[in-house]
């Protein structure tokens, strides 16, 4: 998979620089003094570009980037053998991580095999979780990381016998949808506090949220307050929206605009990022307000 | 449950919080007080907490009778104390299953405390349960059992842990065990369960036991992390290249075994592990007097510690015992086990 990228936009690129590095080449024999001048500025051109691109490579390594650092000189012949062990190490480290971002990697171990589910949302990287199988029939799961709460036992005892695949999809579909509800919630608790009236309230699995919030710092509107229910354990958005007043007394019509508003938000949207645009309307009413 | 008189705080509200303090570190007394959030705080800043004890609780005592604290504020407090405090008293975890074929269910912590409450006090009189969420999406119940002709003992609490969504509960008993039956009726009922059934699992540290069955521990499993991949530096203090490790490989085998069996972190805590052998002797079958005994040769081992796991983990690496270590020894925070019965195959 990673080998046929070489050969597309890198591998292009070293084509271009060596066709660029043979015209460069000075001709051999006919021209006079002047030209060797011009050879030897090339040279010295060459040789500076080389001391960069060594330089960089170092200041990288040093850095601790992961990144492969594949053909940057391919025409060089390595000239000590550790120092091509080094870079095969690097490679192999990069293409690791590079596995552990597409969210599934798996090692064979004496027994069977270790699936790492490394779960994502938002292209924010969240926790990991391991299941490690003993591969004899029937397929066992020998031990695992996953939370109690996942229905781990129902997904294996409807897709590891038949549909290995299935089984794996399923359970990631599952841990990526908890782990994503989670860091909206984690998000709402720490980085909006402002606008909630009390503690977010939530279980475990984070397929029930309630808050009540307000759109007005000094508290003097109408609260909200809202109830998030993701009935399906995969989604990260919820499947039903309910937000009510919970006082006493009538609430007016804005306050019922907004509600409707705000139910449509909460569907379509991301937690956070439903309070990050309230944050805005805020922050634009306060610019709005503090100009005279 | 106690009602506060007409004229002031109840006696018994005031000698109970009286008592709470009193069992309090004097370290914590503030932050339990501030997370209780009854006194104001402005108030709070007036107790001295550098005098005597007696003199601190007799302080916030005075201050609750300002405010009439009642036995639900109290029973609060006491439930901080303990939620803050490490408290010597075993824990005991529990299992609950659902009937066959039973999905996992939305769980509103508000429906199931509700349930929980309305089926207990039907079926006991005079039971007096307060409720406290924690941070980790879990609620404490702390519950004072009191007969049908006498208030609920304060001082006799059971308290629970439960986590939504889980089949586990952690509880602590006071001496009261005949109320049991009643208090799994109510859990099973309001959490939706079918069966309750007692875990081999208990030690004085809760936290420990959550890790264990909620396997937070940092369990070792192979994967390619990237950090599994860093060799780590073996100590080289010696500078004269002559000079070697004796038995350098056994030792790193030894390493290499016990971390593969524990992984590289913290394990939990636990004080102890017990092992009742009901197992037949086994010796030479022509020497000794026990050796053609049929019946088994019953037997306890126990192993206590301050820190259980870390201290097997240390033996192999301290020379003491051989690795691997036997599964018996290492399988206790997999299977969550830490009492074993062993029987003859």
């Amino acid at each position: 998979m990673a080998s046929s990228q070489k050969h597309g936009v890198l591998y292009q690129l070293e084509r271009l620089e060596a066709h660029d590095q043979r015209s460069a080449r000075p001709q051999d024999g006919h021209q006079g003094p002047q030209d060797s001048e011009t050879d030897l500025e090339a040279k010295i051109l060459k040789l500076r570009k080389l001391r960069d691109e060594l330089r960089t490579k170092v200041k990288l390594h040093e850095a601790g980037a992961r990144i492969p650092i594949a053909n940057l000189e391919p025409y060089e012949p390595l000239k000590n053998s550790e120092e091509n062990l080094k870079m095969k190490l690097e490679k192999a480290k990069a293409f690791f991580q590079a596995f552990h971002l597409t969210g599934l990697s798996g090692k064979l171990t004496t027994k069977g095999v270790c699936i790492c589910f490394n779960t994502a949302f938002e292209g924010n990287i969240l926790d990991s979780y391991y299941v490690d199988l003993i591969i004899k029939k029937p397929l066992q799961i020998h031990r695992h990381s996953v939370p109690v709460f996942i229905p781990l036992e129902q997904i294996a005892a409807k897709y590891l016998e038949t549909n290995f695949q299935h089984f794996v999809y399923s359970l990631s579909e599952h841990l990526n949808g908890y782990s994503g509800r989670k860091y909206q919630a984690d998000q709402l608790q720490c980085g909006f506090s402002a606008f909630l009236a009390r503690p977010l309230q939530r279980n475990s699995l984070c397929t029930l949220l309630s808050f009540t919030y307000t759109m007005d710092p000094s508290g003097e509107s109408f609260p909200f307050c809202a109830r998030l229910v993701y009935q399906d354990l995969t989604t990260t958005l919820p499947t039903d929206v309910t937000i009510t007043y919970q006082g006493t007394g009538a609430t007016p019509a804005s306050w019922e605009n907004q509600r409707a508003v705000h139910e449509t938000l909460f569907y379509k949207n991301a937690l956070h990022k439903v309070f990050e645009s309230f944050l805005r309307v805020r922050e634009n009413f306060d610019c709005v307000s503090s100009v005279p | 449950m106690g009602h506060s008189s007409v004229i002031g705080m109840d006696e018994i509200v005031a000698e109970f919080i009286r008592r709470t303090i009193l069992k309090i570190p004097v370290a914590e007394i503030g932050k339990i007080l501030r997370i209780w959030n009854f006194i104001p705080e402005s108030q709070l800043k007036t107790i001295n907490l550098k005098q005597c004890k007696e003199n601190v609780s007799q302080d916030v005592v005075e201050l609750c009778k300002k405010k009439r604290a009642s036995m639900k504020e109290a029973a609060i407090l006491d439930i901080i104390y303990h939620q803050t405090c490490q408290i010597k008293k075993i824990w005991t975890v529990y299992k609950m299953t659902k009937a066959p074929g039973e999905e996992v269910d939305l769980s509103d912590m508000e429906e199931f405390k509700d349930s929980f409450k309305k089926v207990l006090q039907r079926a006991l009189k005079n039971v007096h349960i307060s409720f406290r969420d924690s941070e980790d999406t879990a609620v404490w119940i702390r519950i004072a059992w009191g007969t049908p002709y006498m208030k609920p003992n304060q001082y006799k609490t059971t308290y629970m842990v439960y986590h939504s969504q889980t089949p586990f509960v952690f509880i602590s008993h006071c001496r009261i065990k005949k109320y049991i039956p009643e208090l799994w009726q109510a859990l099973m009922t309001a959490g939706n369960y079918h069966k309750i059934q007692q875990m081999e699992l208990r030690s004085l540290y809760l936290d420990s036991l959550k890790a264990i069955v909620f396997k937070q521990y940092n369990q070792d499993f192979q994967t390619y992390c990237l950090t599994s991949l860093e060799e780590e530096n073996s100590e080289v203090e010696i500078v004269d290249p002559r000079i070697i490790h004796e038995n350098m490989k056994e030792k790193e085998r030894i390493q290499r075994v016990t971390r593969e069996t524990f992984g590289d972190y913290v394990q939990p805590r636990i004080e102890f592990a017990q092992y009742k052998l009901e197992t037949k002797f086994k010796t030479d079958p022509k020497n000794g007097i026990l050796a053609e005994r049929e019946e088994p040769f019953r037997c306890l081992v126990k192993f206590s510690s301050p820190h259980l796991l870390e201290a097997l983990k240390s033996l192999a690496p301290a020379g003491i015992a051989d690795a691997p270590l036997s599964s018996l020894l290492t399988c206790i925070p997999h299977k969550a086990m830490n009492y074993f019965t062993i029987r003859e195959k």
